[in-house]
């Protein structure tokens, strides 16, 4: 069941054009040069401190590291970061 | 950051949550929909953020759960300013002592000018309007209006041929005109008496001039009644250098007399057969209202009088605020009891009372020392309930007018 679902989704994405963020449920990631970054689509706050952010997503985790990291807005599923980013990282489970 | 704006007007706190990974409390309550902001890492154990004040009582349930420590180290917004100024109830009561002190005095009479007039009548004046309640300290709106006033003191002190009130502010100016008793100003040179009205000679008195026309002649407007040229000659109507050389200098006087004349009036009054009248049985109450636009708030006098018919009169006066009228105004309403009286009158009264209001009427304009002698009805017709009147009224008045002789200097 989950399979055919995996395959499906992927389809959904290339036929019928639908944003692949919610259809795959992947975190959305706007970077406004270095100085923001908007997570949307996010499962939850793992680490934050003034030079990282963690966030859990649906497959893994995404860091993003800097100096001076400032949450400017919290919802439930996204974040606005602000500061001066350096890099931002996939990890995979 | 849309929720961060008006943030200020609801009021904020920022507060410091102390405990193992300090952040997660803040994901806690954003996923419990409480709005947080600028959440900072100030320390591995300590994190910082905003949080509305309304939310205060949701977080405190979150922390419940958890061991997290929370502080609070910034209020900011009106809420707290609002609640600073009101913990210090000196400054709140300060405030409040000196607008109403301030609303007092500018509803409060300061001064009376009076100016233009010598001192007597200034102090008679000012007499005068004590009586009136008018006077330093008296509250702006129990005074009357500056027109009425000046109705009332032109009337009480006869020396006074004119009086403005001004009423500027908390100022009273007034302005006054003294009655100089000055005699008529007569022309003081050689004249002739005339006529100012046609009409027929019934009596001459003549003491100084020489009269020429006598009793039961008819004359118009403007005809020499008496002469001041005493020894006038036919030929003096041609002057010029033959005159000057005459012997016979014309001898001019101030022609001085009285002649009364029969006159007569043409007058066309009508008359309703029905009349109503309202009459005011003189029983009244005053009732006194705080005005704001259009809403009434009653602060004196409740419940209304049971009078069957109410004549209403308001009088409106506004609270003044410095020079600014605040739109609050006293009103005060007298409600009199009034009677309405339905009068019916047959032909032959309806004529007489037209008569009489004839008379009146030109009673009042040939002035009082004129008699009116006869009247008599030329004309009458009865139209829509009315009766219309054409009257004839014979009047006996001197019809005397001084003229200065040109003597063409």
């Amino acid at each position: 069941m989950k399979k055919i679902q995996q395959r499906i989704r992927p389809w959904l994405i290339n036929n019928f054009a639908l944003p692949s963020d919610v259809v795959l449920e992947l975190p959305r990631i706007t970077l406004i040069g270095q100085i923001h970054a908007y997570i949307e689509n996010h499962k939850g706050l793992i680490v934050f401190t003034d030079k990282e952010l963690k966030l859990r997503t649906t497959k893994g985790y995404v860091q993003i590291t800097g100096s001076s990291f400032v949450l400017k807005t919290m919802l439930p599923e996204e974040i606005l970061l602000e500061g001066t980013i350096n890099d931002v990282r996939f990890i995979p489970d | 950051m849309k929720h961060v704006q008006g943030s200020y007007l609801t009021g904020y706190v920022t507060i410091l949550v102390k405990g193992n990974r300090p952040e997660l409390f803040f994901q806690d309550c954003s996923n419990q929909g409480v709005q947080v902001w600028n959440v900072q890492k100030v320390s591995p154990e300590q994190c910082k953020g905003n949080v509305l004040l309304r939310d205060i009582k949701r977080i405190k349930k979150i922390k419940r759960k958890r061991n997290y420590k929370i502080s609070f180290i910034n209020k900011k917004g009106y809420p707290f300013i609002i609640k600073r100024i009101f913990r210090k109830r000196e400054i709140v009561a300060a405030t409040i002592i000196s607008i109403l002190l301030i609303l007092f005095l500018s509803n409060i009479l300061w001064k009376v000018e009076i100016a233009g007039v010598p001192k007597d009548i200034e102090e008679k004046i000012d007499k005068q309007l004590k009586s009136y309640g008018i006077h330093p300290g008296a509250w702006l709106f129990t005074l009357d209006k500056p027109g009425v006033i000046q109705q009332k003191l032109a009337e009480d002190i006869p020396e006074l041929l004119w009086v403005g009130v001004n009423k500027k502010g908390t100022t009273f100016y007034l302005e006054g005109v003294e009655k100089i008793v000055v005699n008529e100003e007569e022309v003081v040179g050689p004249r002739h008496l005339v006529a100012t009205k046609k009409g027929v000679i019934k009596d001459m008195y003549v003491s100084k001039g020489l009269p020429k026309v006598a009793v039961n002649d008819y004359v118009e407007p403007g005809d020499i009644l008496v002469s001041g040229v005493l020894n006038e000659t036919e030929d003096t109507t041609t002057e010029g250098k033959d005159s000057k050389k005459k012997k016979a200098k014309p001898i001019v006087v101030a022609a001085e007399g009285e002649i009364i004349a029969n006159t007569w009036y043409e007058i066309s009054v009508t008359v309703p057969l029905e009349a109503n009248y309202e009459h005011l049985t003189g029983n009244h109450e005053k009732k006194y209202y705080v005005g704001f636009g259009d809403f009434q708030l009653p602060i004196w006098g409740f419940g209304s009088p049971d009078y069957e018919h109410i004549h209403r009169e308001n009088i409106d006066n506004n609270i003044k605020f410095f020079k600014w009228e605040l739109p609050v105004k006293i009103i005060e309403t007298t409600l009199s009891e009034k009677t309405y009286q339905e009068l019916e009158r047959t032909k032959e009264e309806a004529i007489q009372t037209g008569i009489k209001q004839a008379k009146q009427e030109l009673q009042l304009q040939i002035g009082p020392e004129a008699t009116i002698v006869s009247e008599k009805v030329l004309q009458q017709s009865t139209e829509n309930g009315k009766v219309k009147l054409d009257l004839y009224i014979n009047v006996e008045e001197d019809i005397v007018k001084a003229q200065p002789i040109n003597q063409g200097d």
